[in-house]
This record gives structure tokens, sequence and C-alpha cells, in this order.
């Protein structure tokens, strides 16, 4: 009984971060990338960790308008993410569909396909923007465990 | 460089790892950010609209005056808007949190309202906009620009047709 608790507890403070291409211009996933691999922004003093399989992710980052091409690819992907999940969309195209909004090629918004939970705006968003939109999902991620 | 000068260099500096978010972000001024409009000074030209990529702004009429939406959740930042503003009524601040939860997605709008108001002259309803003088010589007292702002577009071109220009 007293194990769920305590494992709670040591959970909640490592949440492993998986990433999703839906069809981005890459500009997001640079930026991505810089928040987690470089140490100026060094985003695993929050305990979070890229992962290389959604099987082990607890938070999911979404960048891309949803291209009509990578939908199914998407859609499958974040079915294998186990549950709770907390998903951020990182950039105006996932919200919105930014610069791409109204393309035939395009599904945005996201939300339609997807539960999104956070949103970091911007084309692409700064690091420091990215860290903020994580650390929101951090606290509704603990809710949910 | 040998090791012992980087390691001298490294005990100097300290990390090189922003604080953020324990403690503030490293926020250059001119950085561009989320969108501010200030209705009194805009022209109402709605060059800012035209030129936008993302079709972020939209001006609509309404029975107060002329609306301002700017949706940040699809604008990218380019600052066109701002480079196409024959004055400085939208221009892009260096806020980048613009982070929030999807329940706010359609909160995240800069609204503004370019009011009626009725021309001292004629009558007739027009927009309170900002007039276009920046051509205008000699420029304009403060109290010319007061009275040329509550008129109608077409009050405002007789005022400076008729103004006393010293020769
Ligand atoms: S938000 Fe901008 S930078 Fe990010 S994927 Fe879309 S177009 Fe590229
Ligand atoms: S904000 Fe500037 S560009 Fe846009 S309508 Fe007003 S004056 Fe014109
Ligand atoms: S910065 Fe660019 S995308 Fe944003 S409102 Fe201005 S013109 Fe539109």
């Amino acid at each position: 009984m007293g194990l769920i608790p305590d494992f709670k507890q040591i959970a909640t403070r490592s949440p492993w971060i998986y990433r999703i291409n839906a069809g981005s211009c890459n500009g997001c996933d640079v930026e991505m990338a810089t928040t987690a691999l470089i140490p100026r922004y060094d985003i695993e003093r929050l305990g979070c960790q890229y992962c290389g399989s959604p099987k082990h992710a607890d938070i999911v980052l979404i960048s891309g308008p949803l291209t009509v091409r990578v939908k199914d690819a998407v859609l499958r992907m974040y079915e294998e993410i186990p549950d709770p999940k907390v998903t951020v969309a990182v950039g105006v195209c996932p919200i919105s569909g930014g610069i791409f909004r109204e393309s035939y090629a395009v599904l945005a918004p996201i939300d339609q396909y997807i539960p999104i939970d956070v949103n970091v705006p911007g084309c692409p968003p700064r690091p420091q923007a990215i860290i903020a939109g994580v650390a929101k999902a951090i606290a509704i991620w603990r809710e949910r465990l | 460089m040998n090791f012992l000068t980087i390691f001298a260099r490294n005990l100097k500096q300290g990390p090189q790892t922003e604080a953020f978010p324990l403690g503030p972000a490293f926020t250059p001024d001119r950085l561009r950010g989320r969108i501010e409009f200030k209705a009194e000074s805009c022209e109402g030209c709605r060059i800012c609209e035209r030129v936008c990529p993302a079709n972020a702004i939209r001006f609509a009429k309404t029975p107060d005056g002329m609306t301002f939406d700017c949706w940040h959740n699809t604008c990218v930042f380019c600052g066109n808007c701002e480079f196409y503003c024959p004055t400085d009524a939208i221009h892009q601040t260096n806020d980048w949190d613009l982070s929030h939860v999807n329940a706010d997605k359609f909160d995240m709008v800069e609204h503004g309202l370019i009011p009626n108001q009725t021309c001292v002259d004629c009558g007739a309803t027009a927009l309170n906009t900002a007039p276009m003088v920046k051509n205008a010589k000699p420029p304009l007292s403060a109290e010319e620009y007061t009275e040329l702002r509550a008129r109608c577009p077409k009050c405002r071109a007789k005022y400076l047709k008729n103004r006393k220009v010293p020769a």
C-alpha cells in the first residue's frame, strides 16, 4: 500500500519528454533540441530528459501543422504513449496552422485530432518560452499522475 | 589553448547555464515578441492587415467604431506590420512568454478599438483615427492636431487646405 504513494513521489520528479514532428519546418525542432541538449538552457534541471521511444514518454512536444501525409503516423505514435500524458504544442503551427493556415496540405489546428494541454506560440518560440511551457506541462502532469 | 587555461576560465566565468526558469531570463531589448497595438495613434490605413503573412490581424467595423484584433497564436513575429505601419501604432514588444493552457487559446488576442466620433464641422460620423500629417509643412502644432483630429476625413482635407501657412 505504501509503495504506490512513494513511487508517485519519485516518478513525478522526472517526466520524460518525447518529440513528435508533425510536418514542421524544423525551426521548432531546432529550438527544442537546443532547449534540451545544450548546457545553456539545460532542461534536465527540471528533471526532464529526452527519450527515444514513445513508450517511455510522459510529456510529448508536438511541432508542425500536421500535414495530411504525416497524420496517420502521428496519431499512431500518439496512441503508443502511455497514459497519463501531457501534450505541448510548440510553435504556432500546431496551435493554429500559423503561416500555413488554411492550406490544403495541412490539417491544423492539431487539437481537432489530439487533445492538447499547453500551447507555446512563437515561430519558433525561443528556448526559454519552451521551458516555460514544459514547466506548465509538468504542473499539469503532476496533477494527473 | 591547453586544458589548464580552459579550466581557469571556466572557474572564473562560472556555469554557462541560464538561470531561467529558476531565475530571470536573458531578454534582448529588440527581441521580436508579442504584438502591441495603440489605438490612439492608428491611422486606420489597414496596411498591417494587408502585409501580415499569417493573417493574424483583422479589422472589423462595429457600431462603436473599428476594432483591431491580433491573434498571437497565429502571428509569426515577422515584424512586417511594424515595418509598414506609418505611425508607431503597432509594435513588437520583447515579451516572449506566451505559453498558456489550451483553454485560453482564443483569449490570446491583442484587442483595440478606434472609436467613432461626430465631426465638429459637418456632424458626420467618422472614425477617430490619427490624422495623416507626416508630410504637412510646417508641422502641425498640438492645438491644430487636436482640431484636425476632431473632424471627418473630408473636413480634415478642407482644414489642411485652408490652413494659413506663413510664407
Ligand atoms: S511554428 Fe514556425 S518555426 Fe515552428 S514549425 Fe511552424 S513554421 Fe516552423
Ligand atoms: S496599426 Fe499602423 S498599419 Fe495598421 S492600420 Fe493602424 S496605422 Fe495602419
Ligand atoms: S508580426 Fe508578422 S505575423 Fe505577426 S501580426 Fe505582424 S505582420 Fe502579422
